[in-house]
C-alpha cells in the first residue's frame, strides 16, 4: 500500500478509496519524542525562526518518515503550507492540492471534492462506499465525546487522542476502530470524576499536551475539544453525502461559521471557561481578538511556541485564572 | 455578618472592615506592632486578637499578604495577593475589564482582568528598582519629601543605571554636575517608569488601574499615559488589598 502524507486534515474517504495508507503529519511530529529534532532539521534547512513550529515540525517529520507524496492544503488552513509545500517539492516530493474554499458555498465544495477524486481516480459511489465505512468509527469518537461530556468519564487527554487520531486513522482504520472500542469499553467501566468547573479547548491542538492534565489540579477538566472533534466529523453520519459533510467542517471556514459551532457546544455542554490555545507566529491567534469579544464566557488565552509542556509562568496564570473562575462559580 | 480583611504587608498591616457591602472602618499598623501588640501564640500558631482591633462581634475574616500562612487558619480564610488586589480593584471602580499594575514597596504586580477573571500576570520580587523602595531611597539621597519628589516629570535627567544601588551614586554624580533639583527629580521618576515598562510590555491598551502606595505618584501617571487609553487612580490604593480581601469574604 503506498503511503501518503497530509498536512492537516483533508478527505480521507478519497484517499482510502484510492488505497492509500494515509498519515497526518501532525501526528507523526507532535507524537514522537524526537519532535524538536524535526523542528530542527527545518530551520537547519531554513525554515525562519520566526515562522509556526507545527509547519516546520510537519516539514521535519516529513523527510523523517520518508514521505513521497503528500497532500497540502492551501485554502481555508494555514496560509503557510504553500511555502511548505514548495520547498517540499523542490524534495522530489509528489505534492497534491486540497482546498476549503472561503467562498463556502456547497457547489465550490462540490467542485472541489470532484477534482479531488478525479486526481486520484476515485469514483463518488467508491468514496461514499469508505465514507459509510468510516462513519461508524467517527461513531465510536462520538461515543468517547459523550463519555466526556455526558458521562464525566473520559479525560480531557483521552477525548483530544480519540478524537484527534481520525484525521488519518492512525494510517489504519480497522485498528483504529479496534483502538475506539477498547477505550470506550475501559472508560464507561469508570465512576464519573468529581472534577467542577468544566472547561472548553478552542484552537488548533496544542503543542503542550500537559494542560489537559494540569487544569485537573484546580477542580477543572476538558469537556470539549473543539477543533480536535471536528477533525473526528461528528456530524458526518446526517450529512447525506461527502459534498455535505464537507461542508459542515467548521474548522477551515470563517470565524463566523466556526463560532456559531463553538457558541452551541458551550450550552449543550454547560461550559464555565474557555482555553484558546494559538501558536506563536499564526493568523489564528490574531482571531483572538474577536473570540473574546463574541464569547460571553471567560476565555482564558495560551500562546504555545516550540515546546511541548507549559511554562511555569503559563502555569502560575492559569491557577490564577481558574482560582477566581471557581470563585465565581461557587457564587451561582 | 461584617467582614474583616486584613493584608499583611512587609511594613505596614491593613486593616478594612466591610458591613453590608460598604467600608466602614480603615487601619495601618506597623508589622512589628501588629504581630507585637494584636497576635497572640497559640499552640506554635499566630492567632489575632481581633477584640484589640475593636471588634466585639463576630465577624468573618479574610487575610491575605506576608505572613497569612502563619495566621490562625481556622479564623482566617486566606487568598493570594493577586487575587486580593484584583477584588479590590473591581469592588473600588465596579470595573471587570482592565489592568492592575499595583507598585508596592518592595514587588510590583501586573495583573490583566477580562470579564472579571484573572487571564494574565507578570510579577517582580527580586529588584528593588522597580518598586517603591527605589523611590524612597532617591527621596533620602535629594532629601525631599516622598510626595514632592513624585510630582516632577518634565525634561528628566538621564539615569542609566538598572541597578537601585548604582542609580543612587550616578544621581549624586548627576547632583555634582550641578543638574537642576526638577530634574534631578523627574529623572528618579522616569528610571522607575523604564523599569516598569518591561513588565507591562504585553498589557498595553485599554485602562490601567494604579495600585499600591506608588499610585500616588503624578509623574508615574504621566509616563504611562503614552501607553495607555485611560489610567485610573484607585482612592484608597494602600488598601486595596485589604478591601479585596473584605470583597472577597462578602461572596461567601
Ligand atoms: S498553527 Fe497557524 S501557522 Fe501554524 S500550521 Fe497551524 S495554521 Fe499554520
Amino acid at each position: 500500500m503506498r503511503k501518503i502524507g497530509i498536512t492537516t486534515t483533508v478527505p480521507i474517504e478519497i484517499l482510502l478509496a484510492a488505497n492509500y495508507k494515509v498519515i497526518d503529519l501532525n501526528n507523526v511530529f507532535i507524537s514522537s519524542d524526537s519532535y524538536s529534532e524535526d523542528i530542527e532539521r527545518a530551520e537547519r534547512d531554513g525554515f525562519p525562526k520566526s515562522s509556526c513550529a507545527w509547519i516546520k515540525g510537519i516539514y521535519g517529520a516529513c523527510l523523517r518518515y520518508g514521505i513521497d507524496e503528500i497532500v497540502g492544503v492551501q485554502e481555508g488552513d494555514c496560509s503557510n503550507t504553500g511555502a511548505l509545500l514548495e520547498v517540499l517539492k523542490k524534495k522530489g516530493i509528489k505534492v497534491y492540492h486540497f482546498s476549503y474554499p472561503s467562498s463556502h458555498t456547497i457547489e465550490d465544495i462540490t467542485s472541489e471534492l470532484n477534482k479531488f477524486m478525479k486526481a486520484f481516480n476515485v469514483s463518488l459511489e467508491q468514496t461514499e462506499s469508505v465514507r459509510k465505512d468510516l462513519n461508524n468509527i467517527r461513531n465510536l469518537a462520538k461515543a468517547i465525546d459523550e463519555l466526556t461530556y455526558i458521562d464525566n468519564k473520559a479525560t480531557g487527554f483521552e477525548n483530544h487522542i480519540s478524537q484527534v487520531t481520525l484525521s488519518d486513522f492512525d494510517g489504519n482504520p480497522q485498528k483504529c476502530a479496534e483502538f475506539l472500542e477498547g477505550k470506550i469499553n475501559e472508560i464507561s467501566k469508570r465512576p464519573p470524576r468529581k472534577q467542577l468547573l468544566r472547561l472548553g479547548y478552542i484552537g488548533v491542538p496544542p503543542m503542550i499536551c500537559d494542560v489537559f492534565e494540569y487544569v485537573e489540579r484546580f477542580n477543572a477538566c476538558f469537556v470539549y475539544n473543539e477543533v480536535q472533534r471536528e477533525f473526528s466529523f461528528p456530524r458526518a453520519s446526517q450529512a447525506p453525502n461527502i459534498y455535505r459533510q464537507y461542508y459542515d467542517y467548521t474548522y477551515p471556514y470563517d470565524l463566523e461559521f466556526r463560532l456559531m459551532e463553538i457558541k452551541k457546544q458551550i450550552r449543550l455542554r454547560s461550559l464555565d471557561g474557555i482555553v484558546h490555545y494559538t501558536q506563536s507566529f499564526c493568523h489564528r491567534a490574531i482571531q483572538d481578538i474577536v473570540i473574546k469579544q463574541e464569547l460571553d464566557i471567560p476565555v482564558f488565552t495560551i500562546e504555545g511556541d516550540k515546546s511541548n509542556c507549559l511554562d511555569s509562568r503559563t502555569k502560575l496564570r492559569l491557577e490564577a485564572f481558574l482560582d477566581m473562575l471557581g470563585d465565581i462559580r461557587g457564587l451561582k | 455578618m461584617k467582614i474583616l480583611g486584613i493584608d499583611m504587608g512587609s511594613r505596614e498591616v491593613k486593616i478594612a472592615l466591610m458591613d453590608k457591602n460598604l467600608i466602614i472602618h480603615k487601619q495601618k499598623i506597623s508589622t512589628m506592632t501588629f504581630y507585637k501588640n494584636y497576635c497572640l501564640y497559640k499552640n506554635g500558631k499566630l492567632e489575632v486578637d481581633i477584640s484589640r482591633l475593636g471588634i466585639s462581634e463576630e465577624v468573618a475574616a479574610v487575610s491575605t499578604g506576608y505572613g497569612r500562612n502563619n495566621t490562625d487558619i481556622s479564623m482566617f480564610k486566606q487568598i493570594t495577593e493577586i487575587k486580593a488586589h484584583v477584588y479590590g480593584a473591581i469592588y473600588q471602580t465596579g470595573m471587570k475589564e482592565f489592568t492592575l499594575l499595583d507598585v508596592g514597596g518592595q514587588d510590583v504586580k501586573v495583573v490583566k482582568v477580562e470579564k472579571g477573571l484573572i487571564t494574565d500576570l507578570e510579577m517582580n520580587e527580586k529588584c528593588a528598582a522597580s518598586c517603591g523602595r527605589f523611590l524612597e531611597n532617591m527621596a533620602g539621597v535629594l532629601e525631599i519629601s516622598l510626595d514632592k519628589l513624585t510630582e516632577y516629570f518634565k525634561e528628566p535627567v538621564e539615569l542609566n543605571s538598572t541597578c537601585s544601588v548604582f542609580s543612587e551614586s550616578e544621581l549624586i554624580g548627576k547632583i555634582a554636575e550641578g543638574v537642576s533639583m526638577d530634574r534631578l527629580c523627574a529623572g528618579v521618576n522616569y528610571s522607575l517608569y523604564r523599569k516598569l515598562r518591561p513588565l507591562l510590555f504585553r498589557f498595553k491598551g485599554k485602562k490601567l488601574i494604579l495600585s499600591g502606595g506608588v499610585a500616588k505618584s503624578k509623574s508615574l501617571a504621566r509616563y504611562l499615559a503614552n501607553d495607555f487609553d485611560e489610567i485610573i487612580k484607585l482612592e484608597e490604593p494602600q488598601f486595596n488589598g485589604a478591601i479585596g480581601c473584605c470583597s472577597y469574604g462578602s461572596f461567601f
